[in-house]
């Protein structure tokens, strides 16, 4: 391979990882739509981030690439480039700049510092409002902030959900203020007439949603890739996880008679992997990890999820 | 100055009686063989990580085929790999690459190898110490390749051997075996033991290192004309000495948890199927604290040696100064610093505060900085450079080319919002492999096909060394790239089928792709070794400064100098990096007084 061979390589190889990244999208290896409300931010500071590392990523490699190309070893042995030459005449007019060094240290000090302060300010109020429980405290005041309480007891491999009764449910409802101390309590103390439900999240769309997460033996991670939702449970600890789904993706299924997951409300097809949602577990907990995947159902309205749980209450009854 | 001098000619001084063939290669007190010995071990190791990386890639493109080679060692499962041996493999790979290949090779290696002899020392400052430092490896390398015969198989908790998974025991009296997973019985403890003499190896390298490079140096050998190599060396040493305590520690706790029945990470309450510990009253994140606060600076143990290896190469064979000396001793320093106060990083999603998550996410992002200067300023000493593209320049060029996506990737995960997505995803194995293997790797390769001729007297073959270099380029993207794609798609990490959720199935063909690259990847090192083993014996004979290079290491009078290194203690009057016009010719060795003042920048 002759000496300007290898920037060649360079080059044709960084420019394949771009192209591969750049067309990604269509290909489907991308992220999943955002089906939460602050999955907007989260997927916007990813952009912005992109946007930015695209930049420099280019700008390097390309100034790398055609150094290598500019003052590879001649055959003949003499010098690339003359030891006075000047700079190329579109380069001339930064040229005193370009000569001091110091003056080049600073500025690729400052900017990037400048582009990296930016990229922190940005995230900081995203990640507040995602995790902070002074940004998401639930006071049970009002009716539109009181919110749907899910208990998700992890242990391997499975995900254990423990809802509130219906009657209890619409109690908190109807009189948010003269309920408060047993909303409250939900989460820490389990009832006689708790629903239980292995492996299926039930929520309704638009409607915060608090999850009381826990887990009874090794960490697990609540992780819910379309919801832009991840979550260690923590062996020890009761962890409040909070979101707001944003789209339906369950319906009645007459012929079944239950309700079914991955149904686009929109379109025709009865099953839609677009519209399946996981709950898959994304930290380590020993050889079942990789199977341990809950499912997430978003109802359209509270209305129809308060016949779910109606129904997933009396089929417990049933059966005990 | 004076005791310095006195120092090295002493170190010279001794009557060097002609030792027996054991003290001499085996029980060696000269930092080259000792050095020379950790080469050695780390490339063994290298294939045996290497293996286990394969065993990981063919699962997760064929999950349910037959394993090759290796399936009759699961007749109970037709053939195909269970889950927890999965499980073990990914865990043994990584532990056995970080703490028995990457380690070793860049401060056991190179450390010893390179220290003395950049700084004209005859050797390190504690040679006993120093011996000691190679041998209690050796009970570690005993005890992990052992834990694969154990009941229950070598650990499978991953390389982070979170509790409780990893801590959990029976009470004691019961044995070893665990109640959570079967690789954190025996095979955990002994995991816990091996890398206890690890840690203590790396400790008594770091205690040695520091000494030497502060005590030994050569008359005129001021800090600020040390070599980049050196200042790495120096500053990761300190890294090591000021981090390894708190995984000592960890470990040890760990160890007690699991065989006393302490419970240091195990809190109330807990069951496993029917069985409930008794005791509790433990913290498990305590575990990820002190083991972050001692991996997060070790990422950049890891990666310092290769910056300093691949500058002073890159200068070398740019044949111009180092751009920016200063500032990048003072961005090693800077990374070094700001890595202490890094490692909340690794836990954003672990249920640590929320708010702390701020606070380490703002030192993260800014940890970038000192690395994006680093790119720049090598950018800047190839600018106007003869570039002559040996197998070693070609390496460092690789390394650089290759650091710029490994560092950009640890922008999206140091961004709070963005790791609630991407944590423990593929993006995750991306970058760490972009950063240790695109680039810590290939600087190491860079440094053995630079350092050989020192070390062996023989040139390696630079043709074939080239071929080595382009399909280990080409390939390491095919291999490491498309798993950001697959990150982002949503693939967990350390799962053995990625056929069982929703998201993932549909990404079997890049993973096929990206695990026939890795066997190519694999195979490819193979061309390295023959290189690397028939140039010892056959190569070409060294001369004494084959690359026309300025640092003392090539001023010795013969090209593998014996025990004692100079025959004269070498006196320094310029820095490592005067290359470029200098009248006739374009170098100026340390020794020489500088002719052209080319380093007045
Ligand atoms: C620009 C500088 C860098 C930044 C901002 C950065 C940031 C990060 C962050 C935030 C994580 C945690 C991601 C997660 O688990 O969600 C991470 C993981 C990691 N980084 Fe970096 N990183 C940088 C450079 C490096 C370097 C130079 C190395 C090593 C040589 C390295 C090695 C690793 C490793 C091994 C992990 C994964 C550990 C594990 O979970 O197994 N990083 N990095
Ligand atoms: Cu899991
Ligand atoms: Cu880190």
């Amino acid at each position: 391979m002759g000496n300007k061979g290898w920037s060649v390589l360079f080059g044709v190889t960084m420019l394949a990882c771009a192209i591969g990244f750049a067309v990604s999208p269509l290909m489907g290896w991308w992220m999943p739509e955002g089906v939460s409300a602050h999955a907007g931010a989260v997927d916007g500071l990813f952009y912005l981030i992109y946007a930015v590392t695209a930049v420099a990523f280019i700008i390097t490699e390309v100034i790398l690439v055609i150094f290598m190309w500019r003052y590879a070893k001649t055959p003949d042995g003499k010098p690339p480039i003359a030891p006075n030459a000047g700079f190329p005449t579109f380069l001339k007019p930064f040229e005193s700049f370009l000569n001091d060094h110091h003056k080049i240290e600073l500025a690729w000090t400052i900017v990037p510092s400048i582009v990296l302060l930016v990229i922190v300010f940005a995230q900081v109020n995203a990640w507040a409002e995602i995790k902070y429980a002074t940004r998401n405290r639930n006071d049970g005041t009002k009716v539109d902030s009181a919110r749907a309480q899910i208990a998700v007891s992890a242990r391997q491999f499975e995900w254990r959900m423990r809802y509130p009764s219906a009657a209890r449910f619409k109690g908190w409802m109807a009189e948010p203020a003269a309920t408060r101390k047993d909303f409250e309590s939900f989460g820490k103390i389990p009832h006689f007439d708790d629903v239980h439900v292995v492996n299926e999240l039930h929520i309704w769309k638009d409607h915060p949603v608090v999850v009381h997460l826990t887990t009874r033996d090794v960490i697990h991670s609540f992780n819910l890739p379309n919801f832009r939702v991840k979550q260690d449970a923590l062996p020890g600890k009761m962890i409040p996880v909070w979101f707001t789904p944003t789209k339906v993706n369950c319906k009645w299924d007459e012929s079944r008679q239950r309700y079914i997951d991955g149904y686009d409300p929109a379109g025709k097809k009865e099953k839609d992997k677009e519209y399946t949602w996981d709950i898959a577990c994304a930290e380590l907990c020993g050889w079942g990890h990789y199977r341990m995947i809950g499912r997430v159902f978003v109802h359209k309205d509270q209305a129809e999820f308060l016949d779910w749980l109606q129904k997933a209450e009396a089929e417990g009854t049933r059966r005990n | 100055m004076n005791s310095h001098a006195e120092h090295a000619t002493d170190a010279h001084g001794h009557a060097h009686p002609e030792l027996g063939f054991i003290r001499k290669y085996v029980f060696s007190e000269d930092h080259k063989i000792i050095g020379v010995q950790f080469l050695f071990t780390s490339i063994i190791f290298l294939g045996l990580g290497g293996i286990l990386a394969l065993l990981v890639r063919i699962q997760l493109a064929w999950p349910h085929a037959e394993i090759p080679f290796i399936h009759n060692y699961f007749p109970d499962n037709g053939g195909r790999m269970p889950e927890s041996f999965y499980n073990m493999c990914f865990t043994m790979h990584a532990s056995v690459m970080i703490f028995f290949v990457i380690i070793p090779f860049l401060t056991g290696a190179f450390g010893n190898f390179t220290i003395p002899l950049m700084i004209g020392a005859g050797d390190m400052a504690f040679p006993k110490l120093n011996m000691m430092s190679y041998w209690i490896l050796w009970p570690a390398f005993v005890l992990i390749s052992f834990s694969f015969f154990v009941d229950g198989g070598a650990a499978a908790s991953g390389w982070t051997a979170y509790p409780t998974i990893s801590s959990v025991a029976m009470p004691a009296g019961q044995g070893l075996a665990s109640p959570a997973a079967p690789g954190s019985g025996p095979g955990q403890v002994l995991w816990l033991l091996s890398l206890l003499c690890v840690g203590v190896s790396s400790m008594m390298g770091s205690v040695n290192y520091i000494t030497t490079i502060i005590n030994m140096r050569a008359p005129g050998m001021t800090l600020y004309r040390m070599p980049m190599t050196i200042w790495a060396m120096f500053i990761t040493a300190i890294l090591q000495a000021f981090a390894l305590p708190v995984l000592t520690v960890a470990l040890i706790l760990q160890t007690l948890d699991k065989t006393i029945g302490t419970t240091f990470f195990l809190p109330d309450g807990l069951s496993f199927g029917n069985w409930s510990p008794e005791v509790g009253g433990g913290q498990p994140l305590l575990w990820q604290h002190l083991f972050w606060f001692y991996s997060h600076p070790a990422v950049y143990i890891m990666i310092l040696p290769s910056m300093g290896m691949v500058s002073d190469i890159l200068a070398t064979f740019a044949r111009r100064p180092l751009f920016g000396y200063r500032a990048m001793i003072y961005s090693i320093a800077g990374i070094a610093g700001l890595g202490f106060i890094v490692w909340g990083h690794h836990m954003f999603q672990s249920g640590m505060d929320p708010r702390l998550g701020t606070g380490f996410m703002v030192a993260t992002i800014m940890i970038a900085l000192p690395s994006a200067i680093k790119v720049f300023n090598w950018l800047g000493t190839i600018y106007r450079g003869n570039l002559q593209f040996t197998t070693p320049m070609l390496f460092a060029l690789g390394f650089v080319s290759l650091f710029i996506i490994g560092g950009l990737s640890g922008i999206f995960m140091a961004a709070t919002p963005v790791d609630i997505y991407i944590h423990d995803t593929y993006f995750i194995v991306a970058h760490i492999h972009y950063v240790l293997f695109a680039s810590s790797l290939l600087g190491i390769f860079g440094g053995i096909y630079y350092w050989f001729p020192k070390m062996f007297g023989k040139m390696m073959n630079d043709n074939v060394g080239k071929a080595h270099f382009f399909l280990t380029f080409v390939l390491c993207n095919c291999t490491f790239f498309p798993m950001h794609m697959v990150g982002l798609a949503g693939l967990r990490r350390r799962i053995p089928d990625i056929t069982a959720g929703a998201l993932e199935a549909k990404l079997l063909p890049l993973n096929e792709f990206m695990s026939i690259s890795a066997l190519l990847l694999g195979l490819a090192q193979l061309i390295f070794v023959a290189n690397f083993l028939w140039s010892i014996f056959f190569g070409a004979k060294a001369s004494q400064n084959p690359w026309k290079s300025n640092t003392l290491e090539w001023t010795t009078g013969d090209p593998v100098p014996g025990h004692g290194n100079f025959d004269t203690v070498p006196i320094v009057h310029c820095g490592p990096y005067e290359y470029g016009e200098h009248g006739d010719k374009d170098n100026c060795p340390q020794t020489e007084k500088s002719t052209t003042p080319v380093a007045a920048h």
